[in-house]
């Protein structure tokens, strides 16, 4: 074996991690070999070395700062459960519950909803019947908005294609939506959920953003389907911008074929 | 060993008793400051830095599975906040640290001999702070953050054999280094 096969038995052996086996092959070749000698012992010496290296401790406001940090945590995390009068909390929770226990979480959607119903018809021509249904209608929507964030980032695809399909059913996307959109969009290794995220975010396309994110990820896809799935979408958006991206798109060496025809069609469709 | 231990703390961390973070700051956060003070040299940025991984695994409590180690979880999360951070840090700051550093290590008056291994640790720092990013990394979690290179290999995400080369080559680069400005 050459020298360099046991570099790694010679970090090994500094941070006293070989095996007997090793250590063995090792001082086997060391005998033999002057110049790994010399140059593990001057290892060994600056590994010792820097025991000596200062780390200097860290200020006592570190620890102050810290449970002012955790203090405030806290609050903001009481404060998010209690916002939503427990509802969300609960929905949530029941929500964790549904796979072990499929019967007990139908039960609790029946008792639910003839709760909302007593609610309804209970507060029916009270004044606070109006509001009791806005705050309602912000939290399911609130809910939702969460689920499908939380399913973003779930490790299957499937769950995450749910995700997105639950985007589409919110009214208002905001930005935090809209941002976790364009992140999947970009960055989802599988190509079904980017697809579906690339539909739902046509949905949106009233935002300005929205368009902008759409036109930058134009470069940063890589797969045939994605790209000639934007292209379909800029067209139907007749988003001029575009353009640039695409011929930037047309340098790439390795494009697809049918792709390529199909961006330069639609770039004179856009022109 | 506190792993075990550890790993139960966090686990009660995100099932919501979020008081028991205090624990694992009192256990760790010297080591993480060490850890983040070899990759930054700027005292304050790395006290930020705790403090950010800190809140970082309190936000993300719901991501720790504890099917690995919570100290491998923690310097994963500290990489990452690093990274984020990364572009802001600018050389030239970290520079000025090193100075103020030096005038730590070799103020008051010395006898001859401490004086002179001081100036050795000195030497041996600044060949550090000069070691790339990487190396230093690898480095500073061996040695400083004693854990071992199976363990670093989790946190990296690479390899034990690439995390033993690099440790080699990072001693090399060091001995390199070290050897130039000591001459």
């Amino acid at each position: 074996m050459k020298c360099e096969q046991y570099e790694g038995l010679f970090a090994g052996w500094i941070n006293n991690e070989l095996k007997p086996a090793e250590r063995e092959t090792l001082e086997q070749h060391l005998n033999g070999c002057a110049a790994c000698r010399e140059e593990l012992a001057s290892m060994q010496q600056l590994w010792a070395m820097m025991d000596e290296v200062e780390v200097p401790e860290p200020s006592p406001s570190l620890q102050t700062d810290f449970r002012a940090m955790l203090n405030d945590f806290k609050a903001t995390e009481a404060n998010k459960k209690g916002s939503s009068a427990g509802i969300r909390q609960q929905l949530g929770w029941l929500l964790q519950w549904r796979q072990k226990w499929p019967l007990a979480y139908t039960f609790a959607i029946i008792l639910v909803s003839f709760g909302c119903g007593y609610l309804f018809f209970n507060l029916k021509g009270g004044s606070k019947q109006d509001k009791q249904m806005a705050d309602l209608t912000t939290q399911v929507h609130e809910l939702k908005q969460t689920m499908a964030l939380a399913l973003l980032e779930n490790p299957s695809a499937s769950e995450r294609i749910r995700g997105v399909s639950y985007t589409t059913e919110i009214k208002h996307a905001d930005k935090e939506v809209i941002d976790a959109l364009l992140a999947t969009l970009n960055n989802d290794p599988n190509v079904n959920v980017r697809l579906s995220t690339l539909d739902a975010l046509t949905h949106l396309a009233g935002h300005p953003e929205v368009r902008l994110g759409l036109v930058q990820s134009i470069t940063t896809q890589d797969s045939p389907l994605m790209q000639s799935a934007i292209a379909d979408v800029m067209l139907k958006l007749q988003e001029k911008s575009s353009v640039k991206s695409f011929k930037e798109l047309l340098k790439q060496k390795d494009l697809d074929h049918g792709v390529r025809d199909k961006i330069k069609e639609t770039i004179t469709q856009l022109i | 060993m506190n792993s075990l231990a550890d790993n139960t703390i966090m686990l009660k961390v995100k099932a919501g008793d979020l008081d028991k973070m205090g624990l694992l700051f009192e256990r760790y956060h010297r080591a993480l400051y060490g850890f983040l003070f070899h990759m930054t040299y700027q005292r304050e940025t790395s006290e930020d830095l705790v403090q950010q991984v800190f809140y970082k695994m309190l936000k993300y409590r719901e991501t720790f599975t504890a099917t690995g180690e919570f100290v491998h979880w923690m310097y994963s999360i500290a990489r990452n906040t690093l990274k984020d951070q990364g572009k802001s840090l600018k050389q030239r700051v970290k520079h000025e640290n090193t100075d103020d550093h030096a005038e730590r290590l070799s103020g008051g008056l010395t006898p001859e001999e401490q004086l002179e291994k001081k100036q050795a640790k000195l030497g041996l720092y600044k060949a550090m702070e000069k070691l790339s990013d990487s190396h230093r990394e690898v480095l500073t979690l061996s040695k400083f953050q004693e854990l071992k290179y199976q363990e670093i290999a989790q946190i990296l995400d690479i390899s034990e054999i690439a995390v033993k080369t690099r440790a080699h080559r990072a001693l090399q680069e060091l001995k390199n280094i070290y050897e130039k400005t000591e001459r």
